[in-house]
């Protein structure tokens, strides 16, 4: 398939400059060597999007192509990209920014169970201060199913429940699972520290990553 | 050696056994862990993914706690915990603001004045000095390990000093050498096993898998060795799955670099939790009559 994209100043701008700052990239540096596709772990799965057409489709402002493409979702931050990289761009923190914009934009997530996992293990971690693997797999396996059941995809919810607790079994035999909580004896500390959080993102404050 | 010590959560959950093995190996080779008090989640890949500002100020709280305790470095045996701590504490070291803002809501401010370790940095002054070879009892002949980094030990998102090769790192053959060991090279050490996909795309992890253990068996390697929880328990709980569906017939124990000091310096491997692996990691110990 051949993809062409049109470069419009005032698209390209905004999108580039919203990506820079979150990402904390320079995606101006970019000169194309594709050394980062060349190393990319999950290049097989992503279709045409290597980690510097991702760059290119933001630079040139393609906002809806750079939120909703397969990378944003395959990319296991491995971190092989930005190592690699002559110029010092890290794609991986790109690919995160754009979740989080994707997120703030309703876009669909393309992968729904890799959105559902970090979300529950940050509410889980945000909790109680530490992150209890029951909690959090919990929460996980809750909100498959309950997109599962909405989307009426009853025998993947089925299968996903089955191979879950294969695996839980032979951890519960190994001795490998935990029932005992862990979490934090500072609470209030925490506590404040996440309404911090929270503050933030509802843009009481400034952006950390644009200082970095 | 004094050294403070953060666990992190898998090390207090499915990876129990490496705290274990951490406490008691290391204080075996002289070297004394001291868990910080009240440590938080350090928000691992998962906060950075959801926002920008909680993946700074979770790890931030412990790094605070770090620099009120006496012990002026910190070994962090977990990959991701590492990697954050030693990236945030950077990003702080560069941003005053930033520091100030977070430092207002914490009771043990950030100095950044702590060092931190990965479990193979808190090792190597052990090697150089000469005392692991001479505490060792067993040597560990006829194991010839494919030593896995994965990602997190080398690679970071962020500018940080990195304490080994990027793409060729030596730290856990020069323990295993060590120990008598024979360590492969390799072209997988420092690729990624797919770390959360295992869970959330699980046909992409064991399509990564499936390439490091092919790569590790062509090699003649008889066990992989990690000093990651997430690449140890990926490799050992799917490697059923990955041998399934890509039609590999061998199976390979994946050890912790901390019990194979273990099992060198002469503690029993029960006692370290070799017996709690997904798949039997006592066989191979016990064919090298490492073990009887």
């Amino acid at each position: 398939m051949t993809t062409v994209l049109e470069f419009i100043p005032d698209q390209a701008c905004s999108l580039a400059g919203e990506v820079m700052a979150r990402s904390g990239q320079n995606l101006n540096a970019c000169y194309q060597c594709r050394r980062c596709a060349s190393g990319c772990p999950v290049g097989e799965e992503t279709g045409y999007v290597t980690p510097d057409r991702l760059i290119r489709m933001i630079v040139l402002g393609k906002r809806e192509a750079a939120l909703d493409n397969p990378l944003v979702w395959k990319c296991v931050s491995c971190f092989t990209c930005g190592t690699r990289c002559p110029n010092d761009i890290m794609t991986a923190r790109i690919v995160d920014t754009l979740k989080k914009m994707a997120k703030e934009a309703h876009v669909p997530p393309l992968s729904p169970k890799v959105a559902a996992f970090h979300d529950s293990f940050v509410a889980a971690a945000k909790r109680l201060g530490r992150l209890n693997e029951l909690e959090f797999m919990g929460r996980y396996e809750l909100k498959n199913t309950l997109a599962g059941l909405a989307k009426l995809k009853f025998s993947e919810v089925i299968e996903e429940h089955k191979s879950q607790a294969g695996l839980g079994l032979t951890m519960l035999r190994k001795g490998r699972m935990h029932f005992r909580i862990q979490k934090v004896k500072g609470r209030k500390e925490f506590k404040r520290l996440i309404k911090r959080v929270g503050e933030r993102a509802r843009g009481l404050s400034r952006s950390p990553a644009s200082q970095e | 050696m004094e050294l403070a010590y953060y666990p992190g959560c898998s090390l207090k959950a499915s990876s129990e056994i490496y705290d274990v093995q951490c406490q008691r190996v290391l204080s075996a080779i002289g070297i004394n862990l001291h868990e910080l008090e009240d440590w938080n989640c350090c928000g691992a890949t998962s906060a950075s993914k959801t926002d920008d500002f909680l993946a700074i100020a979770m790890p931030a709280r412990n790094l605070g706690i770090a620099d009120a305790s006496e012990y002026p470095e910190l070994v962090i045996p977990c990959s991701a915990c590492y990697s954050r701590m030693l990236v945030v504490q950077k990003m702080l070291e560069s941003d005053r603001g930033l520091l100030d803002e977070i430092n207002g809501e914490l009771s043990s401010k950030v100095i950044g004045k702590t060092k931190i370790l990965s479990i193979l940095e808190a090792i190597q002054p052990v090697v150089k000095s000469g005392d692991l070879a001479g505490r060792v009892t067993r040597k560990l002949e006829g194991l010839k390990p494919a030593c896995y980094y994965g990602c997190m030990q080398t690679r970071f998102p962020y500018g940080v000093p990195v304490p080994d090769d990027v793409e060729n790192p030596q730290g856990m053959e020069t323990i295993l050498e060590t120990l008598g060991a024979a360590p492969l090279d390799w072209s997988y050490k420092t690729d990624c096993c797919g770390a959360s996909a295992a869970v959330n795309e699980n046909d992409l992890s064991l399509m990564l898998m499936s390439k490091i253990m092919k790569d590790a068996l062509a090699r003649q390697a008889n066990c992989f060795v990690t000093t990651c929880p997430m690449c140890q328990l990926n490799m050992d709980a799917y490697q059923e799955k990955v041998r399934a569906t890509y039609g590999i017939a061998q199976s390979m124990p994946v050890y912790f670099i901390t019990e194979l000091i273990g099992v060198a310096v002469g503690l029993p491997p029960k006692d370290l939790g070799v017996d709690r692996h997904f798949v039997d990691a006592m066989e191979l110990l016990r064919e090298l009559n490492l073990y009887e």
